[in-house]
């Protein structure tokens, strides 16, 4: 809201500098978010609050200044030059739609001559960051900048049939507003009707037929209080917004309403205009004024400190609040219709410690108090994840929740999308359903400014509807490609590729104890055929990973082979882990067997692994794959796999011959499975190496 | 066999040539790899060929090329030790060289801040709570004491999904679930997204992050409120900040405070600082003390309980931490922005 000091001088006679004006203007909430000079003027621009309409005009912000400076408020007269004739003479005012109008007041000012407003008025007009039309129009708008009450002039002599009716708009009528564009019109909607059709849309603008113009004589002054709702709903649906409406939307002063229109005549009879002896007040249900009980122990209680009664008996009169001592330590408050905003003991508590000083109020640190903190087992297993993640070169992102129709449909087509009914754009008009996009347009994004290679993942909520329920649920996404850091002197770089990011699973669902667990091969929109797993626990796929399809890619403009998995970890969360148990660490010295052999190229790791672990062999304490060869010394579709075994006994030291049995045992079960040859160490392949 | 034997001689007289002519430890090498490599070495092809032979004649060719073997590794091992001695300052490993620095992720600055101010409240007993980012109109707006149709909505530009359902654009709903479920006392901290309906620009953005704090207790004050904001800033910026309480509004606080500190950047000195706007302060929290409306509306007395309720942004409060002059910067997520807080 644009004050000029100028205006508000007019109010109050104060003499502070600017800085401590707007000090103190920021220290009772009606914060200066700016101010500039203008023609010897300074026009502040102060930030007001949603519930407090009042403020949206000069009187009222002065009555807050000066409360806030302890100087009085000076209201000015409003005379007039009157005529004989009554307002009623030349109209007539009928309410239809009570609920939605409370009250209409009217006064006629004649013989005006539309013209060019007097200097005064054109720079307070200026002042407010509009355009001087005329004097009448002018007129009206000094009145909304000063009081906050829009009101509205119309040419008297183009309201047909001398009659103004406020009833709702009839089916498919229409209207033509001041800026010259026809709308129709709906029956929930409030309109200001002469004898034949709408003249005004109630409380958001006039119509062009009855517009004032420069061969206008006389004018219909309306100032009247509209339902908040119903000019807000209309405001919404014409989609036109004005300086009325927004100050209507939040309530405007009941009490102001003949005043204001007095105000208006008074201006054009000082303009040349006479008008008529008295307002025309359609006032069908007076309410009372709302009161309050404030009990002063009650601000302390809130506040935190005692403010003296004295205070409060010298502070709420000056904002407009009538008191009236009740039993010992309370007061009855009755509310001006101004402050719309004043509905509870609260609500006054807040304006006590509004013009007490929030600086006042002393700081205290709370009592003491711990309750109970629920465990959060979630952020724990989060954190675990992203320490695990960072350990093992991943860097962290955080992504927007939108999803690109267009570069990622084939996310979308996963899962029942989401859409947002109003988006910031078309690329964000979806809610994703993968983390997958992100990590591309990350990746995207950096090689396109020089990286090589990237490791990166994101953990956050994916969105779907389930049936008619929105689902947000908690996802880590992972995507690697190209070499990650720098090029060392010694050494290969490091190139991302599948086996790290399998790994890197492998060590999230170990370190969260989700054990057993096991990988399929399983076909998916994201990757390439033959290129994906999905990573199984308790029966139930968590995730997948593989090579992304090139053509998706493509969306992103990539070139070089993308690895990505998807973990649901809202799933894997649910689902039970294994406990953590502490194993005293054995004294006794393990004994390692490597054992090499060929074995069929279609007979996958996994099987040979879950093949051991079934057998339950005694003293087995671990096994690792830790060579595979296949090459030209190795004949046909066959592949060399040579396994370490570690055994320990956890009371004795195991002997050689003990430990072959196991072996045998292991060797003569992979053979029957998978009809596995053994190989003579070091006689084929040179490179086993020896215990 | 005769040319077996040849073939030896004639590989030791080479060789005895070959060695004259070594200077450096690497034509060494590589005399060693002529000679002895296992797959291509001179002596290999020499075993070759000796299977070739017949079974009676190979016990001699045998011995014949193990002598030669062994001759030729005493020489190789004695030329070794001479050229240890004299390039030893030259061959010794240069320890200046760049050590092996191994890559660490970095976490993302927004989450790392986040856990800052998180551990602020945890060391003052607060416990950390989560909520849906998917809410109803009733637990974003009805329930925290906004009107249906009040322009107050309007000051949060809120992305609706359909019907009632719309993108949380405030941590505030949890408030309400948590005070739905737990009775107080209650003492909590809220971090999470939210989201408006703002074109992104270096001070908007449509999604952030929010950390919302609730306390409700028998005789909690604005006082309190007071104390534990000024040393939650004390803790987060320094000991030393500004910091002023000014009246606000929220509809579900009353009274209502907004937060401002010293700008960080300026000091209030420059009239036309980027990041205060030359008022020498810069919004950073906005607080209350519990509406009593919300109160009831979870069935809290509001006479025998009193809370206050705070909020902040934490990208927002990050960019005046490390003055960072573009929120958008958050979410770019350029690792050459994020993995400078690797450092942090």
């Amino acid at each position: 809201m644009k004050i000029s000091l100028e205006w508000i001088k007019e109010y109050v006679g104060t003499r502070l500098s600017l800085s401590s004006l707007i000090d103190r203007l920021d220290m009772i909430g009606l914060v200066v978010d700016d101010w500039q000079e203008k023609d010897g003027d300074i026009i502040l621009d102060i930030e007001t609050h949603a519930n407090r309409p009042d403020t949206l005009g000069h009187l009222g912000v002065a009555r807050e200044l000066a409360a806030g400076l302890g100087l009085p408020l000076k209201e000015k007269d409003w005379p007039l030059v009157e005529l004989e004739q009554e307002t009623s003479d030349f109209i007539d005012i009928q309410i239809l739609d009570r609920d939605l109008c409370h009250r209409y007041s009217g006064i006629v000012v004649r013989d005006i001559q539309v013209k060019t407003s007097p200097e005064w008025l054109r720079k307070k007009i200026e002042s407010m960051g509009l355009n001087p039309l005329n004097n009448v129009v002018d007129v009206t708008n000094y009145v909304l900048f000063s009081t906050a009450h829009p009101i509205h002039a119309f040419d008297l002599a183009k309201i047909s049939g001398q009659k103004i009716i406020i009833r709702r708009a009839h089916k498919d009528e229409i209207f033509k507003t001041l800026e010259g564009e026809t709308i129709g019109l709906s029956p929930e909607m409030l309109v200001i009707a002469d004898a034949k059709k709408p003249v005004a849309l109630a409380g958001v603008m006039g119509g062009s037929d009855t517009a004032v113009s420069e061969t206008t004589r006389d004018v219909f002054i309306e100032s009247a209080w509209f339902d908040p709702v119903s000019v807000r709903k209309t405001s919404k649906e014409t989609g036109i917004q004005t300086d009325a409406s927004y100050r209507f939307e939040r309530g405007a002063d009941l009490s102001m309403c003949p005043q204001a229109a007095l105000m208006a005549a008074s201006l054009l009879s000082q303009l040349g205009g006479k008008s008529t002896r008295e307002v025309y007040d359609v006032f069908p249900k007076p309410p009372k004024n709302k009161t309050i009980i404030l009990r002063h122990n009650r601000i302390t209680e809130l506040l935190g400190i005692e403010v003296d009664q004295e205070f409060v008996q010298d502070t709420l009169p000056k904002l407009g609040f009538q008191l009236e001592p009740r039993q010992e330590g309370s007061w009855q408050v009755t509310i001006p219709f101004f402050r719309v905003d004043i509905e509870r003991e609260a609500d006054l508590i807040e304006e006590i410690a509004r013009f007490y000083g929030y600086d006042k109020i002393p700081s205290h640190f709370p009592p003491l108090c711990v309750p109970e903190p629920p465990r959060k087992e979630k952020r724990e297993k989060i954190n675990k994840i992203r320490q695990l993640l960072f350990h093992q070169s991943f860097d962290e992102v955080i992504n927007f929740s939108f999803a690109d129709p267009e570069k990622e449909a084939v996310f979308l087509k996963q899962r029942p999308e989401i859409a947002i009914k109003n988006p910031i754009s078309q690329k964000a008009s979806y809610l994703r359903t993968s983390l997958l996009g992100g990590l591309l347009e990350n990746i995207a994004w950096n090689k396109n400014r020089g990286a090589e290679g990237l490791n990166i993942f994101e953990i956050g909520n994916i969105y779907f509807w389930d049936d008619s329920k929105a689902v947000e649920e908690l996802f880590i996404g992972m995507a690697t490609t190209g070499f990650i850091g720098q090029s060392y002197w010694e050494g290969k770089d490091e190139e991302a590729g599948y086996f790290c990011l399998k790994g890197t699973c492998e060590s999230i669902m170990a370190h969260l104890r989700y054990e057993p667990f096991s990988f399929q091969e399983a076909k998916h929109d994201y990757f390439e055929t033959g290129f994906s797993l999905a990573l199984v626990y308790k029966g139930e796929k968590v995730g997948i990973l593989g090579l992304l399809k090139s053509s998706l890619l493509d969306s992103f403009s990539l070139k070089d082979a993308v690895w990505a998995a998807e973990l649901n970890l809202a799933s894997l969360f649910s689902k039970q882990s294994k406990p953590f148990e502490y194993k005293p660490v054995i004294k006794f010295p393990s004994v390692s067997r490597d054992v090499s052999f060929l074995v069929k190229r279609n007979v996958s790791y996994q099987d040979i692994k879950e093949a051991v672990e079934k057998l339950s062999v005694a003293y087995l304490e671990r096994f690792d794959l830790y060579d595979r060869y296949s090459g030209p010394t190795i004949s046909g579709n066959k592949v060399s796999l040579s396994l370490r075994f570690i055994f320990r006994h956890p009371k004795k030291t195991l002997l050689a011959k003990e430990v072959d049995s196991l072996q045998q045992r292991i060797i003569k079960h992979l053979k029957s499975r998978f009809n596995i040859q053994l190989r003579k160490g070091g006689q084929i392949d040179k490179r086993v190496r020896k215990n | 066999m005769k040319a077996f034997k040849n073939n030896v001689t004639k590989c030791r007289r080479e060789f005895d040539k070959s060695v004259l002519q070594i200077k450096s430890e690497k034509s060494l090498q590589e005399l060693r790899n002529h000679y002895l490599s296992r797959k291509r070495g001179q002596l290999t092809l020499l075993f070759e060929d000796l299977m070739a032979l017949k079974p009676e004649q190979r016990p001699i060719a045998g011995q014949m090329v193990n002598e030669l073997k062994k001759d030729i590794q005493e020489k190789l091992q004695s030329l070794k030790k001479t050229f240890k001695t004299e390039e030893e300052v030259v061959e010794r490993t240069d320890f200046t060289l760049p050590g092996k620095v191994r890559y660490w992720g970095a976490a993302h600055p927004v989450h790392l801040f986040q856990a800052e101010i998180e551990n602020i409240f945890i060391s003052m007993g607060y416990s950390i709570e989560e909520g849906p980012e998917i809410e109803t109109d009733y637990y974003n707006f009805g329930a925290l004491n906004f009107p249906p149709h009040h322009p107050a909505r309007d000051d949060w530009d809120t992305l609706y999904l359909k019907d009632e359902l719309l993108l949380r654009t405030h941590t505030s709903p949890v408030q309400i679930r948590v005070m739905e479920k737990q009775k107080p006392p209650i003492k909590i901290v809220i971090p999470g997204k939210v989201y408006r309906k703002e074109t992104p620009d270096p001070t908007h953005l449509p999604m952030f992050y929010q950390l919302e704090g609730l306390v409700v207790d028998k005789g909690i004050t604005f006082a309190h409120l007071k104390g534990t904001l000024e040393y939650f800033l004390k803790t987060l910026f320094s000991e030393k900040i500004k910091m002023r309480f000014r009246p606000g509004f929220f509809p579900f606080t009353e009274p209502s405070a907004e937060v401002d500190i010293g700008c960080t950047v300026c000091e209030g000195k420059d009239e036309e600082c980027r990041v205060c706007g030359g008022s020498g302060w810069i919004e950073i929290l906005g607080s209350g003390m519990v509406d009593p409306q919300v109160f009831k509306n979870v069935n809290i007395d509001p006479e025998e309980y009193t809370g206050f309720a705070f909020g902040l942004g934490i990208d927002r409060t990050a960019m005046f931490a490390y003055q960072i002059s573009d929120m958008r910067f958050f979410y770019e997520n350029d690792l050459r922005f994020i993995r400078q807080f690797l450092l942090k």
